[in-house]
């Protein structure tokens, strides 16, 4: 991207005014994760007619006077190669785990690792949600944050918060941390 | 100093309002769009096309800042300044788009759309309506239709509440009023419209008929007419024939009340669809001859359209113009 492009970034921002900033948040994981039904539940919307994402979703949420512009990209394997075209000037990632998934918390946590390697993530903070806690196979968040060895990063901030997308539960208290940690910081 | 910032800024106004600049642009989205639909959810190619447009913008910027002489840092310093003029604004939107995906895509869309509907009017043209099958169907399509009416109308509240977002900050400057419904209006012209205009000068109400206008009837627009496709003179040549075969079709299809009439019908739209296109190619490339397209006997593919797709054309034409109403009503 040359100069001209960034450059215009300032520009845009000049013409939308100073009223209301904006964040930019992707939202990442596997496929069956539950990123399209948390980004419906931020946005009020129903989540019960949801289909995997071939491609991906956006919604706007105004958040303590910030616009809140969530990506949702879908998380099936043929689709994860085209993660990194989104990562660029992302203020924060969001990663959604299914934690009753077990079968697959190597592979998620492969994954995750593969995305906080990316130049475009650098030091971006990362909220990770331990998703699907309603379900009574679901691993706690605890035991999901050590297996990713989230202690281990250092280079950012990070949260991990437990909650089940379907019916809303902890997913107020993360974006209670985005608000708290990174909105109030902006 | 000051003097310099306005001659600039009426130097890059007057390039985005100039061939060299709208023609490449229109080109890109006229031959992109067909992919650009209005599902809720985008489609991954969408991020590569406007990727693509992104560069083009570059491109187009670096090659006239080169020819005028000025530099990155005056050019954007001039590019801001458009705050305060609404006109010039307008005139910087497709640029805007390059950083502003939800924008770009809306964009596209309704470039989608604007093609759509000129064939169906070169239809109507030369029938003198639309055949019947093109016509009925409503009550199939409504509950299709309606949810992509509220996504389109979810695509320009946007619209209209970042418009208004820049319009608030005007406001405190210039102690401006104006209703919702106009600014609705002015915020659907700077997504839709304003690539495809050039605009120079005009009032914003006088943007706002001459889109209902060109929604309508696409000739009003200069760029946009296109003799090859009038009525022809009645057995002079192969289009007419196929109009006949049409109507004759739509008989037909009426009689048997069976599918394939409406595919044909479909297949037929698409080509209309298709051969505007390169015909407009044909017009920006400046080479006139050759334009009078020989009409594709619309039998050929009718096996290859899917019930999918006959039902979303359908639906756009009414999408089409439910749109229309809400922008010639406001
Ligand atoms: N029990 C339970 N099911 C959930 C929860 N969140 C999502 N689901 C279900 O998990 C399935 C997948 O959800 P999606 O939101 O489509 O998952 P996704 O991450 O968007 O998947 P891709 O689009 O393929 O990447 C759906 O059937 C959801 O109803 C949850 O908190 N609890
Ligand atoms: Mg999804």
């Amino acid at each position: 991207m040359g100069e001209v492009q960034k450059g215009l970034f300032s520009v845009i921002e000049k013409l939308k005014g100073t009223t209301e900033q904006e964040l930019r948040i992707v939202l990442l994981g596997l496929d069956n994760a539950g990123k399209t039904t948390l980004l419906k539940q931020l946005a009020s919307e129903d989540v019960n007619t949801i289909t995997p994402t071939q491609g991906f979703n956006i919604k706007s949420v105004s958040c303590d006077g910030m616009k809140l512009n969530v990506w949702d990209i879908g998380g099936q394997r043929k689709i994860r190669p085209f993660w990194k075209k989104y990562l660029e000037n992302t203020d924060l990632l969001i990663y959604v785990i299914d934690s009753a998934d077990k079968k697959r918390f190597e592979e998620t946590g492969l994954e995750l690792s593969e995305l906080i390697d990316e130049e475009n993530l650098k030091g971006v903070p990362l909220l990770i949600f331990a998703n699907k806690q309603d379900l009574a196979t679901a691993s706690p968040a605890s035991e999901i944050a050590e297996g990713l060895n989230l202690h281990t990063y250092r280079d950012r901030e990070w949260q991990i918060q437990a909650c089940s997308a379907v019916d809303g539960e902890g997913v107020q208290d993360g974006m209670n941390w985005i608000i708290n940690n990174i909105v109030k910081k902006k | 100093m000051a003097d310099d910032g306005e001659w600039m800024l009426e130097s890059i106004a007057g390039y985005l309002s100039s061939p060299d600049w709208i023609i490449p642009i229109a080109d890109f989205t006229e031959n992109n769009c067909s992919v650009f639909d209005d599902e809720d959810e985008n489609k991954l190619t969408y991020t590569e096309i406007h990727q693509r447009y992104k560069q083009l913008v570059e491109r187009l910027l670096d090659n006239y800042m080169q020819e005028v002489g000025i530099t990155e840092e005056q050019f954007l310093e001039a590019s801001s300044a458009l705050t305060v003029n609404k006109t010039l604004q307008a005139v910087f939107q497709p640029v805007l788009a390059t950083h502003d995906f939800q924008m770009f895509r809306s964009l596209m869309v309704q470039k989608n759309m604007e093609l759509q509907l000129q064939a169906l009017h070169v239809i109507k043209e030369r029938n003198g309506g639309l055949p019947e099958c093109l016509t009925d169907g409503v009550d199939v399509m409504s509950e299709l239709e309606k949810k992509e009416m509220n996504i389109l109308q979810e695509v320009l509240r946007r619209s209209k509440e970042e418009y208004e977002l820049e319009k608030a900050d005007r406001i405190q400057e210039k102690d401006e009023t104006a209703s919702t419904s106009s600014s609705l209006s002015e915020a659907l012209l700077g997504t839709a419209c304003d690539s495809v205009n050039g605009i120079n000068g005009t009032s914003q109400e006088n943007e706002l008929k001459e889109y209902g206008v060109l929604k309508t009837s696409p000739p009003s627009c200069e760029r946009k007419t296109l003799p090859a496709l009038r009525p022809p003179v009645k057995g002079s040549g192969p289009a007419d024939h196929m109009t006949s075969e049409i109507l004759s079709d739509c008989d037909s299809s009426r009689r048997l009340t069976d599918e394939e009439g409406l595919q044909q019908r479909t297949e037929y739209l698409k080509q209309q669809r298709d051969k505007l296109h390169a015909l407009k190619r044909d017009q920006t490339l400046k080479t006139p001859t050759e334009r009078a397209p020989v009409a594709p006997d619309p039998r050929h593919h009718t096996q290859e359209i899917s019930v999918e797709e006959k039902k979303k054309l359908q639906k756009r034409k009414h999408l089409a113009e439910k749109l229309k109403e809400e922008v010639i009503k406001k």
